[in-house]
Parts: C-alpha cells; structure tokens; sequence
C-alpha cells in the first residue's frame, strides 16, 4: 500500500504538472481539492482518470462516481488497490 | 451597425440558407449516433456530411475544409453583386480549428483567392465564440472605414482530433443532444460552412433606390432567393469570466456582463428571442440560464438550435445567427430541439414547440472556453447606434520575449513572478502570454494599488477588479504545439488516452484566458490568427476594435510559439484620452 501511495504521488505530481509540490508536502490524505489542500480543479480530476486508465487499466467513464475516490491519494490508492487490472 | 447583404449555411441538411431552414422547419435534425468511427473507443451523436455530400462539395485542389468554406462564400456572393478584387473587401474566417496540423492563415490565403480577394484574411480563434467574434470584427472594421464588404465565413470539419478531445472531458453525448434540458448531458460535435456578407450602412442603398433589395418585405417576393437583406448587426460586446478556462462562471457574469453591455438603454420587448449558445452540456445551459434571468430576459423565448446541427463551432455562431434572422422574417420563434423538461435553475422561456412573433429583433449568445462571452443583437429596423468613446490612444509599454533571449520562460517565471503553481501547467503559447503579461502590466497605470505584491514587486502588479479594457492577441502558428502533442496522444490505437489538459490548450485563446483569469481581466479577450506578423494589420484590427467599445485600457501584440524552443511575443499596453 504504502509503495503505491509513492507511486500514485509521483505519477500525479508528473502527470499534473504539480512542480511547486514537493514530495515531502505531499500529503497522502489531505484534501485534493479546495482550499488548504492540494488544489486540483476538474481537469485535473479528468487527466487523473486517464492516468487510472493507463496505469492501472481501470476505466471510470463518469466522474460523478469519482467524487468519493477522489478525495485524497489515500482514497485513491485504496481504489486502485481493489479494482486495478494491471 | 453594419447591414447583412447576403448569407449561405451549407449544412449536413442542406448547401442553403433556404434548404436548411426548410429542412429545420419541418423537424429533421441532422445529429445521428456513430460507433467506432475513426476508431474512437467511444460512441458518439454527431451532424456529419455524408459521403455522398463530402464528394459533391470538394472542390480539387483544396482540402475538405478549404472547400466547403468556398463553397458556402460562393453561394453567398452568388446573390450579389460584389466585386471581391478591390482593397475594400475583407475576408474573416472563423474556425476553432481549421484543418488540424496546418496553420489556419494557410486555409485562409486558399479560401480567399479562390473567392478572389486579394486583402490579407483574417482568422478569428476565439473557441466557440468565434462565429459572434467574427460578425462583431466585420462591424468594427467597416464602421471603422477600412473596408466597405466583409465576408465572414465560419466553418468546421469534424475529426477525431475534436472528438476525442471532448469525449476527454466528458461532455459529448451518445445521444442527440438536448439542450436546457433536464436529460441534458452532453453535446454533439458538428460540421458545416455559413456566410454572412457585410456591408457598411453608407454604403448600402434603400429600397426605393434599388429595387432588388426588398427591405420591408417580411417574406421574399415569389421567385427570389432569401438571403437575409435588410438585417442589420446593430451592437455586440465580448466579455470574459476571468473565472476558469474550461468551466464558465456559474453565475454566468460574463454573459450577464455581454448582454448588459448590448441592451442597456434598449427596449427588450424589442426582442423575437435570445438564440442561446445551449449545448446541452450540464454547465454552459445551467449558466446562461443565470444569466438571463439576472439580465431580466426571463420572459423572452429562447431558441436553442443544437438539437438540429450539433455544435458546429467555428461555424456556430454564423449559421445560428442566419437560421434566427430567417425564422424571425417568417413569424416564428424555432422550437428548441431535444427540450422537453427543464433542467437548469434559472427562470428562462424554452419551449420544443414553434412560436410566433411579429417582433423584429433578437439576442444572439455564446461563451466559450478562455472564459469568452459574446452577445450580438440584430434587427431589422435601424436601432440608435451607441456612442463610443473616441479619443487619443497611446502606446505606454512594449514588451518583447523570444526564444532567442538566452533565458527561458521558466526561468523568468522562477526569478521574477512566482507563486502562480498553474504555469507548469500552462502550454508553451500560454506560458509565453502569461510571462509577457505579467512583464507589460508591471508598474502600469492599470494596476490595483489594493492588490498585496507577490514576490518582486516589479512584477506583480494585477489589474483592478472589473477591469473593462481590451486583450487582443495576435498570432500565426495557432495552437499548434499543443496540436502536435494531443495528436501524439491518439495516434496510436494501442496507446489511446487523449489528454484532457492538453486539449484544452489546442485553442490559441486559452492564452488569452489564462492573463484574463491571472489579471482579473473581465473586459473583452480576442485571437486572431494572421499570415504573417503583419503591422499594419495589426494597428487597423486594433484601432477599430478600440473604437467600437468603451475600453480605455488595452493590451495587446504578437504572441507566437512555433515550437517550444522557437517562440516570440510583442505585447504592449494603451491608454486612451477620452476627448
């Protein structure tokens, strides 16, 4: 779990262009949007879906169902953990 | 106000203006679902030239694009008399995306001499706004002197390029669309060509001095052609959010704003109808309903034309204003396809059934992505021309970036702004506006002393809030880097994820947005696309569109990026001295 967290961290910080967040600040749960979190807006949340896809081969065609696995890496990571195919 | 001479739509539904209003009175819609075309994964609902019409249309030697933009002109020009060689005539081609992977001043120059017009063309790349930006340069341009004819032509060909970027950002639906809709989820792109000729009003002779032109006949005389005569464009205004790239404001301030800006002082019982942007996507209905019930149109029909066409883009904004002024000249208010329920929150009157009307005017609406708002009224009786400030402009700060400076724009960025994360996400072309705007606005007079300072405080010096002024953007390589690289992300069948993010920057004005939103920027954003950096150009486009609003404050200049190591910007800053 924990490797995954690191790479779901890596993999969004280069996906998502997040060149100002550290690695250290990167907090596994904190908030991924609004504010004192990280911030993200709903493109990210879209560039995330693609990265679930081609990571993990884990394809969510509405991101309605996102709102409860998008709440921080953690809940991510717990995500993939349970339906990656890859 | 300039005045319509002639129009053309060619459409899946037909290659006229007649032929497609017909077709559209009788019901048909043209959006049909596909499955597994081009080899998108996903289905799709789409208006799309058959086989059979993509062989009729093309004309040998141009691309599809280039021809059915010919085609719709030729129609158009048909009906008049213009001699399209002289110095007065301007052609101004509005497309989001041209032929993809070419520059868009190309496609322009083909369709141009093919028209024989020998004027530089002007491309208008304003997103989805780009057929209302067009008409609106048309005015500008001949209310300004510099031309007597304007043919605007807007056009769109669909591709996978387009497709599977919206289905990245999941807003196109499988099925026909529905706009204002309660089942409303998504939009449908489509393809077609439309043509407005423009005429400046001087220039236009009355009914009793040419007898062809029947100014005052509500139905064209048996045996001619409508083609739209006696219509005027009297006023628009473009507004931006300054909110989001990609999400409009959800109160639909820019649009308020736009409306605001054409019907302030005006009658609105004046009007047939607001003709809507409705694309049936959940957001851009949900807020233009906010907006009109804030601007107190509540009451007027609506006429949301979607379900019929799709979103035909580069073309919307010409065909959608031609199909309203033809429905307003027979009585009726067109039904808004695909409406059944109503599913946004502001108080509207839409309606899938046919209207009548005797009025003579109406509201035509878009927004777009980089926050773009647009309202254009037309009518067919004169309207009192507003008064626009006139007075001395002068340049107050020029700005110039290149790739041959030594120092790139991240280092810029690192030494001298700081503290905006969304950089690294911006593209190259927006990266490059971004830098420059922060370097021209820094210890303007347009700053907004209550604003903290960020770091340095030579560069962060933001606008004031509301700022009225006009951003105006020019360039000749389009979006092209992004265009290169979101092709990358779907070449390749087995590696198929297009890049939501990256989509978005593949329309040049999202450059515009991003200053727009940094600098709170929420007067009008325009891009236009030329073959060249072309001065001269440049000045008139400026000049006339300082004439035509009440802006006092403008930035505008040059602000290309061929690809990321070759780049270039020129950006300024004006005042003006009203008399």
């Amino acid at each position: 779990m924990e490797q995954l967290i690191n790479d779901l961290k890596l993999q969004i910080k280069e996906a998502l262009n997040l060149e100002e967040l550290s690695m250290e600040d990167f907090d596994e749960n904190a908030p991924l949007f609004g504010e004192g979190g990280i911030g993200l807006d709903s493109i990210d949340v879209l560039e995330i879906i693609v990265l679930l896809e081609k990571k993990y081969g884990i394809r969510l065609s509405n991101p309605k169902e996102g709102k409860a696995i998008f709440q921080s890496i953690k809940t991510i990571a717990e995500y993939v953990q349970a339906n990656r195919k890859k | 106000m300039v005045d319509v001479l002639s129009t053309n739509i060619t459409s899946p539904l037909g290659f006229t203006t007649e032929q497609n209003y017909q077709t559209v009175r009788s019901g048909s819609s043209a959006l049909k679902r596909y499955e597994g075309l081009w080899g998108l994964p996903e289905p799709f609902a789409a208006s799309l030239f058959s086989e059979g019409q993509r062989a009729e249309l093309a004309i040998s030697g141009y691309t599809f694009f280039e021809s059915l933009a010919i085609r719709s002109a030729r129609e158009a020009l048909s009906y008049i008399q213009l001699d399209t060689a002289t110095s007065k005539v301007v052609l101004i081609l509005s497309t989001t995306k041209g032929d993809i992977g070419s520059y868009p001043s190309d496609a322009a120059r083909a369709i141009a001499k093919a028209l024989g017009v020998t004027t530089t063309p002007i491309v208008v790349c304003n997103a989805c706004v780009s057929g209302l930006s067009a008409q609106l340069l048309a005015d500008r341009l001949l209310s300004a002197g510099f031309y007597d004819h304007a043919i605007v032509v807007g056009a769109e060909v669909q591709s996978k390029f387009i497709v599977a970027g919206f289905q990245s950002l999941k807003a196109v639906s499988e099925e026909p669309c529905r706009p204002f809709d309660i089942e409303r989820n998504g939009l449908n792109p489509g393809e077609a060509a439309a043509t407005i000729v423009y005429t400046a009003p001087s220039l236009n002779p009355s009914p009793e001095e040419e007898g062809r032109i029947h100014c005052e006949e509500s139905l064209p005389p048996r045996g001619e052609v409508w083609r739209g005569a006696a219509w005027h464009l009297v006023d628009g205004a473009t507004c931006n959010d300054a909110y989001h790239n990609v999400s409009p404001s959800p109160q639909g301030d820019g649009c308020l704003r736009a409306i605001e800006a054409v019907m302030e002082g005006r009658d609105k019982s004046l009007l047939a109808t607001v003709c809507v942007h409705g694309t049936a996507t959940l957001y851009n209905d949900q807020m233009e309903s906010k907006a009109i019930e804030r601007a107190g149109l509540s009451d007027i029909p609506l006429s949301a034309l979607k379900g019929y066409y799709g979103h035909t883009m580069g073309a919307a904004g010409v065909l959608e204003t031609i199909l309203t002024m033809r429905a307003t000249d027979d009585g009726i208010v067109l039904p808004s396809k695909g409406f059944t329920e109503p599913g946004v929150s502001g108080m509207v009157s839409i309606s899938g059934m046919p209207q009548k009307t005797d009025k003579r005017a109406f509201l035509k609406i878009m927004s777009g992505f980089g926050g773009c708002n647009v309202a254009a009224l037309y009518a067919k009786d004169p309207i009192q021309i507003k008064k626009s400030i006139k007075g001395e402009w002068s340049k107050t700060k020029t700005v110039r970036i290149s790739s041959e400076d030594g120092e790139s724009l991240t280092d810029i960025y690192k030494e001298q702004i700081t503290n905006y994360p969304k950089f690294y996400k911006m593209d190259i072309l927006s990266r490059l506006a971004f830098v420059a705007a922060e370097k021209a606005l820094s210890n303007s007079p347009l700053k907004d002393p209550s604003r903290p300072p960020l770091k340095g405080e030579e560069f962060s010096l933001p606008l004031r809030e509301g700022w009225g002024g006009s951003f105006i953007l020019f360039n000749h390589s389009s979006s092209i880097v992004s265009d290169r690289q979101f092709l990358s992300t779907i070449s390749d069948a087995a590696n198929f994820f297009p890049s939501p993010s990256v989509f978005v920057y593949t329309l040049p004005n999202i450059a515009a947005g991003e200053v727009a939103i940094r600098h709170h920027l929420t007067g009008e954003t325009s891009f236009y696309i030329l073959p060249e950096k072309d001065e001269a150009l440049m000045r008139q486009i400026l000049e006339a569109s300082l004439c035509g609003t009440n802006a006092t404050t403008a930035i505008s200049g040059w602000v290309d990026a061929e690809s990321e190591t070759s780049y270039e910007c020129e950006l300024s800053t004006f005042d003006v001295k009203s008399e």
